[in-house]
């Protein structure tokens, strides 16, 4: 009867933890790189200028990983917008052909500060990207705060808003 | 109808190699390094995936992957260095071998323990 018990018991708990693996939304869990320093890095803008991880280091800024070939980056262009009035955004332009990026540019409005081009996707792997969009906030050269997938309202308040 | 029968399996057959034939091409200087590459992309998982090595995915993130796997081994890195790469970026999450450290002794420990546990019960209840 005691090892029914027992056994219930510990049965019990490790479907909890495995529940509450399930329910947590992956993309919204504490990501590594958060804490971390900007990676290293030196690259062209899509406008052809030199850029290193220099430039982060005395900024405030929310670093959005986009394509034009990417639907949610369109999904969420009018809420970064929005934010775009009170916060420097620094895009990075995610594999994706400089034509195309300009492109969609002009169509959907440019409030971006400045666009890293980043066609092999290397930048983006030392940031720990999974694909796009994802959006970084990066303080004095320091990596707080990253979300995978689209940026919002509840998710700019929840992960982003309290760091700054 | 045999002959029908015949191609689908050959069809079937050869689905592997259609898909592998879409990803990207890797040529290495010796046996070692390809066995190295096949195994470590077996190890590491595809952050993007719900499951599977980014050796069996062709999600952009797991080509991406493959490739830095690929330049390390010919730059010569070693797999530790490799895999802590990895792990930099994605965390332990990506790694299918963790490390024997402090912090995952629960993971390589756990299942000894609930063993010995569940054994000591059991007989307990049988005497």
């Amino acid at each position: 009867m005691q090892l029914i018990k027992i056994s219930s018991l510990i049965l019990l708990s490790i479907f909890f933890v495995f529940l509450g693996g399930i329910i947590l939304d992956g993309n919204e869990s504490e990501s590594v790189i958060s804490g971390k320093p900007f990676p290293v890095f030196q690259q062209k803008t899509l406008d052809g200028k030199d850029i290193s991880n220099k430039y982060f280091s005395d900024k405030t800024v929310l670093v959005n990983i986009w394509a034009s070939w990417c639907i949610t980056c369109l999904v969420e262009h009018p809420f970064l917008e929005s934010l775009a009035e009170d916060i420097n955004i620094v895009g990075v332009n995610y594999k994706d052909d400089p034509k195309n990026a300009s492109d969609w540019l002009t169509k959907h409005g440019n409030f971006f500060t400045v666009n890293i081009h980043d066609p092999q996707g290397n930048l983006a792997i030392d940031l720990g990207v999974t694909g796009a969009p994802e959006s970084f906030l990066v303080v004095n050269g320091k990596i707080v705060s990253h979300i995978i997938g689209e940026m919002n309202q509840r998710k700019w308040e929840q992960h982003f808003a309290p760091n700054l | 109808m045999h002959l029908i029968f015949k191609i689908i399996g050959v069809t079937l057959l050869m689905l592997p190699q259609l898909v592998f034939s879409q990803s990207q091409e890797f040529i290495f200087e010796n046996e070692e390094m390809e066995s190295r590459f096949y195994a470590l992309t077996n190890e590491i998982r595809c952050p993007k995936c719900t499951s599977g090595s980014i050796a069996s995915s062709n999600a952009p993130i797991a080509e991406d992957l493959k490739r830095k796997v690929y330049e390390q081994i010919l730059s010569g890195k070693t797999n530790d260095e490799i895999k802590a790469y990895i792990v930099d970026r994605y965390g332990e999450f990506a790694d299918y071998r963790p490390s024997f450290d402090s912090w995952n002794l629960f993971l390589w420990l756990g299942p000894g323990f609930f063993l010995l546990i569940f054994g000591y019960l059991f007989f307990r209840q049988q005497n």
